[in-house]
């Protein structure tokens, strides 16, 4: 398997810049998640790498293989990539078996090889037995499992995958998911997925790549990411989020609803700005003296959790927090919320 | 690989070109024995076939006849050129012929072929010669009309308003307004043609729906060639109820046109197509013309078809016949005074 | 030099971007060649047109008789294409839309008039209304006879309409008159756009329908010329303005196609759920279409049927087995030739779309109106000067192919373009070059499509006439010829069971090409899909 390197790279459609100077790199072996909004320019960017495009600035190298460089590129057939777009896009004229064979060039394997390896796919995928099925015959996971399979059966330096799992519905999903991240890092594979959800993106990969605008907006591990965001919108973007405005005072005390905090902060001069807290970080109570106090105006119950929405007496701030267990909430409640994670304050421009 | 490949495209280009450039030069070898012979016919099938079929059992020569409208025949003729498979052109109309002629693509007939054709239905340097006659009429339902025209020019008078058929777009016609054109000039026969247009002349598409008519007494009268009485009785399986009448003597309105037959200048059976021009001018088959399609025979002194007058009999006016190839200003006039 | 120069031609005409392979020289001169071909009867008709001397030629173009011509080809196109834009989207959108038992098989009868010539026809009314004449009824007749073309796109492009769409119209609370006009109509613009192309090409290249019926059209004005005057020059510069007709119409139609068609591999179509139920509709639809089909189809067969039973003559089997033999021989072969024509040409379409590959369709198309006495005289020209090819079957089925190239070319590009582009995206990656991405994924899956395209240029040529007279074999009959050579000495008895027997073996390609092709396939979760689309 190999490593990814992109650097300083730049794609135009037309006088539309989608891609602006964007690097990042990939160590063999990681999975790597793209994540963000339609038209961040992720599915654009996985194509470059495809070779399905010519960029107009930049490089991308597949481990030591300068493959694109604006004035020189390498065509996707001699990239080695193994490309599953949205929907897998079985042939459909060639059953599964066909399929899957069909980047194995027969001058370079014996027919023996051949179907040695469409068996060790299907092996891998959990369908032994369906070398001759059509594709019209298969469900949609079945031909995301297909076409994975056929991805990987030439063996290629690099798997990128296209929001294969967003035709699915949600059970199927995160069965099919995890299997899938499993089977490639069993295999070892470099990967890079690209996904418009939050929870796939921190749950499939080693990291998580923010674009925004044809940018990188943060690039880290799953943890960093969430934990520890570099903006208010990455925070956002990368899980439930509150946004409290603060202020932070000259004896280094944050003040924002939920409390006034002395720890120092380091800060030596007074910025009003935002407090990012995560909703699980809240913890809510019927009978704890401690923290303030608010009415219970909502209750989400999504079975593993629930998420209360508390209005808050003082301010009229509007608080959102994540328990679990068993409920005895109900609306109209009142309650004492408190904060009980980390200080994530970010200045005012 | 790639080079030899181009190699044969521009060959292949070459040899195209060149053959274009020069085509095949027609051959001045005759044939001696001919076995067989090339007939472009501009006379259809169901006619003239039996004719053929009888002349290759006789001269044991086989025919490769080619059918089709005589004037596309022509103009395929006038394209082909000096290279035309075609050894006879038989036509149904002399416009045609005079088109080929003037192309200078028949061969001169020697004189004793055809000789017993009248100079009138022969062309003047004997390119083409006629073969049958086919007489310009008016033809009637006698339980309406009374009173015959005497002359073509009458029918623009009141007694045959709305009563009138003609077909413009029928190439007899055509030929007939040529001839008018020819002798009277543009002028007049632009007034006439007008004068039966104020008269609610009825338009048909052919002259058969003419025939067709007066026997249904939609009309009472209408131009047409005179065998068209046969051929719609005999399409319809009945008799019908329609006369032929011919104009006083001398009246364009009788203009006799001919069928005929050229030899082409490409051929390289010069005698054998000639053969076929004497059988089919010869007294026995003019006769079975006459008998079968009721056309006229163009030999003096031959018989009728029934009923009508005998060729030299009809009062026709001279026309010369290779002056009536040129159609396009009669269309013309008939598009102008609105009947085409 | 020359390899150098053509090898840099292709190189830049094919470059887009970051696709850098050039269109190997042997591609390159097999399309050239077939352009070469192409544009003979054009070389042709210039050549005749410019024997004459310029003035000459402004004063054709000029005069009152041309630009009356000009008018009434103007008028009888636009009520053709009108009502059958009318006429087609409301029935193919009624079978598509409207909830009928076996909806699907009620476009079959619809597309069966295809087999039935124009001047057959023609003949068939004329005997039902013998004073049929005038531009409003070659308008009839020539609605009767295209409005099938009109059907058959418009209803392909119904198809491939994602039901997603209309469930989601319909949940938002549009009726049904909001849904047809703001999510149907924009996805089968394009559609209705060619299907008025191929009428309007159709109208304009006619014949047989329009002398019968008096009206003078560009192409009857054309063959006047040629018969009348023998003035091959002034017919030919009538071609040129016609030609010109039909770049104007090709032109309009590319402005008003989608360039992009929405592409989707897999997706939910309709199915009988989605169905309209109305019992207005229905009967809507089955009473137009019941009129039109008794008008197109019932009654010309019932007058062909009764003029053959008729006949006092007896049948000459013999005479009807070698035309028919003749006819179908000849045009299989013709629309063979013209599959192979266009191979290379959609060869390059699929693999090297460019500049190039644009041009070269563009001047194909422009012939689809050329009306067959152009390609006969232009073959004739050409072909009386190569010895024994001349007026032999392979000839004749060339001109075919010429004739109908468009057609083949127009079908193969669009059966290329069905194929969605992931697929071919997805094998490149996989390692397949250019060249093996069209060879093992675009022809395989468009091969159906392009095989129904073949099927209808061997349809019409079945039907073709003018040329068919001119470059026959002689002493070869084909159907077409048999029914011209009877009804031109009015023994339209004897023409019937030739005019019979060609509408019977006509309607065998017609009604395979009506079929709706893309099988529904059961998924296992009992969703019914579509694979690529065929037709």
């Amino acid at each position: 398997m190999t490593s990814l390197d992109v650097s300083h790279l730049s794609v135009n459609f037309g006088d539309r810049t989608v891609i602006n100077d964007l690097s990042f790199t990939l160590q063999a072996g990681e999975i790597a998640s793209l994540l963000g909004p339609s038209g961040c320019g992720k599915t654009t960017l996985l194509r470059a790498i495809a070779g399905l495009l010519q960029p107009r600035e930049g490089t991308i190298r597949l481990g030591t293989q300068l493959v694109g460089l604006s004035s020189v590129v390498l065509p996707p057939n001699k990239r080695r990539t193994g490309y599953v777009p949205q929907q897998g896009a079985l042939f459909p004229h060639l059953n599964v078996a066909q399929n899957i064979a069909f980047g194995l060039s027969k001058k370079e394997f014996s027919q023996a090889e051949i179907t040695k390896t469409i068996s060790e796919m299907l092996a891998l995928i959990g369908m032994p037995g369906y070398e001759n099925q059509m594709p019209t015959e298969l469900s949609g996971g079945q031909q995301t499992r297909v076409a994975l399979a056929r991805a990987l059966a030439i063996k290629p330096k690099m798997v990128l995958l296209d929001e294969p799992f967003s035709a699915l519905d949600a059970e199927l999903r995160n069965e099919l998911r995890s299997e899938v991240v499993a089977l490639l890092r069993a295999q070892g594979t470099t990967a890079i997925l690209v996904t418009h959800d939050r929870e796939e993106a921190l749950v499939s990969s080693d990291k998580v790549v923010l674009m925004r605008d044809g940018k990188i907006a943060q690039y880290g591990s799953p943890e960093e990411v969430y934990e520890s965001p570099i903006s208010p919108s990455v925070a956002v973007s990368t899980g439930d989020a509150l946004v409290l405005s603060a202020h932070q005072a000259k004896d280094g005390s944050t003040s924002y609803a939920l409390a006034t905090l002395s720890a120092p902060t380091g800060a030596v001069s007074t910025n009003n700005g935002y407090v990012v807290i995560r909703p699980e970080e809240i913890s809510v109570s019927k009978s704890s003296a401690a923290g303030v106090a608010g009415t219970l105006i909502q209750l989400d119950y999504y079975g593993h959790d629930a998420m209360l929405v508390v209005k808050l007496s003082d301010s009229s701030e509007i608080i959102r927090a994540r328990v679990a267990g068993p409920m005895d909430f109900a609306v109209g409640d009142l309650v004492k919320v408190e904060h009980r994670g980390p200080i994530r304050f970010f200045a005012n421009a | 690989m790639k080079k030899s490949l181009k190699a044969l495209v521009v060959a292949t280009a070459a040899v195209i070109a060149a053959s274009l450039m020069t085509g095949c030069s027609s051959s001045e070898e005759q044939v001696a024995n001919a076995t067989e012979l090339t007939v472009y016919s501009g006379r259809s099938e169901e006619f003239i076939a039996p004719f053929f079929a009888e002349w290759e059992q006789s001269a044991g020569i086989k025919l490769n006849v080619r059918y089709g409208d005589s004037a596309e025949l022509a103009a395929q003729i006038l394209e082909e050129g000096a290279n035309s498979p075609a050894d006879l052109f038989l036509s149904q109309d002399a416009g045609s012929l005079g088109a080929v002629a003037k192309a200078d693509l028949f061969i001169e007939l020697p004189n004793d072929v055809a000789e017993s054709i009248p100079a009138t239905y022969v062309a003047a340097n004997r390119n083409w010669v006629g073969v049958t006659g086919r007489a310009r009429v008016f033809a009637y339902n006698p339980d309406l009309l009374k009173v015959l025209p005497t002359s073509v020019t009458e029918l623009g008078n009141a007694a045959y308003k709305g009563k009138l058929g003609i077909a413009p777009s029928n190439a007899s016609f055509q030929a007939f307004v040529t001839a008018l054109i020819n002798a009277q000039g543009a002028d007049f026969a632009q007034k006439w043609l007008e004068g039966l247009k104020a008269n609610d002349v009825r338009i048909y598409p052919k002259n058969s729906a003419i025939v067709e008519a007066i026997d249904k007494k939609e009309i009472s009268i209408g131009l047409v060639n005179h065998y068209y009485i046969w051929e719609v009785s005999e399409g319809l399986g009945r008799e019908i109820n329609v006369k032929n009448g011919f104009f006083k003597s001398g009246d364009l309105g009788n203009m006799i046109n001919v069928s005929g037959a050229g030899v082409l200048t490409s051929s390289k059976k010069y005698a054998a197509a000639q053969e076929l021009i004497n059988f089919l001018t010869s007294q026995k088959t003019q006769d079975q013309f006459v008998a079968q399609t009721h056309e006229y025979s163009l030999i003096d002194g031959a018989k009728a078809p029934a009923g009508l007058p005998v060729l030299t009999d009809i009062g026709a006016p001279s026309v010369d016949l290779n002056a009536l190839k040129d159609i396009q200003k009669t269309q013309d006039l008939l598009v102008k005074v609105g009947l085409l | 030099m020359a390899t150098g120069v053509k090898d840099g031609l292709a190189h830049r005409f094919s470059a887009s971007r970051g696709e850098p392979a050039s269109i190997h020289p042997a591609l390159f001169a097999l399309v050239g060649l077939l352009l070469a071909v192409v544009l003979i009867p054009f070389v042709y008709l210039i050549i005749r047109a410019f024997e004459k001397p310029l003035p000459e030629i402004a004063q054709l173009l000029l005069r009152g008789k041309t630009l009356e011509v000009l008018g009434t080809t103007t008028a009888l196109l636009a009520m053709v294409v009108i009502v059958n834009i009318f006429l087609g989207t409301l029935i193919a959108t009624g079978i598509h839309f409207v909830r009928m038992p076996r909806a699907h098989l009620l476009i079959v009868p619809a597309v069966l008039p295809l087999a039935i010539p124009s001047y057959v026809f023609t003949y068939t009314w004329l005997a039902l209304i013998p004073s049929l004449s005038g531009v409003f009824a070659a308008a009839f007749i020539l609605i009767l006879t295209t409005l099938p073309y009109m059907l058959l796109a418009i209803l392909v492009s119904l198809r491939r309409i994602d039901s997603g769409f209309i469930e989601v119209a319909r949940t938002l609370g549009l009726t049904r008159t909001q849904i047809f006009f703001r999510v149907v109509l924009p996805q089968i613009r394009g559609s209705i756009s060619a299907g008025a192309l191929l009428s309007g090409l159709y109208v304009l290249s006619d014949f047989g329908a329009v002398s019968l019926l008096n009206v003078e059209t560009l192409t009857v004005s054309i063959q006047n010329m040629f018969k009348s005057s023998y003035d091959r020059g002034a017919a030919s510069v009538i071609s040129l303005l016609l030609i010109l007709a039909s770049i104007i119409f090709i032109s309009v139609d590319e402005r008003i196609k989608d360039k992009k068609a929405k592409e989707n591999v897999f997706k939910r179509l309709s199915t009988d759920d989605s169905r309209i139920k109305s019992a207005s509709l229905k009967t809507l639809l089955i009473s137009t279409l019941g009129i039109y089909v008794t008008l197109a189809l019932f009654l010309p067969i019932y007058v062909l049927i009764s003029r053959f039973i008729g006949n006092p003559n007896p049948l000459d089997i013999s005479g009807l087995a070698s035309a028919a033999l003749s006819t179908v021989t000849v045009s299989a072969l013709g629309a063979l030739i013209a599959l192979l024509f266009s191979a290379p040409l959609g060869f390059l379409i699929a693999t090297h779309a460019g500049r190039f590959s644009r041009v070269s369709e563009r001047i194909i198309l422009i012939g689809h109106a050329l009306p067959g006495v152009v390609i006969g005289l232009a073959l004739v020209s050409l072909g009386s000067k190569l010895g024994p090819i001349y007026q032999s079957i392979f000839l004749l089925a060339f001109a075919y192919a010429l004739l109908f190239l468009a057609k083949a070319v127009a079908s193969m590009t669009f059966s290329l373009q069905l194929v969605p582009q992931v697929l071919k995206e997805v094998a490149a990656t996989l390692g397949k070059s250019k060249t093996k991405v069209t060879t093992s994924v675009v022809i395989p899956i468009a091969l159906p499509s392009i095989g129904l395209g073949t099927l209808l240029v061997f349809l019409t040529a079945m039907k073709e006439l003018p040329a068919t007279l001119m470059l026959r074999p002689t002493g070869m009959d084909t159907l077409a010829t048999q029914i011209w050579s009877y009804a031109a000495i009015n023994r339209f008895n004897d023409a019937a069971p030739y005019a019979l027997l060609l509408v019977l073996i006509a309607a065998i390609p017609t009604f395979l090409l009506s079929l709706p092709w893309g099988d529904w396939e059961s998924k296992a979760d009992g969703t019914k899909t579509r694979v690529g689309s065929l037709m």
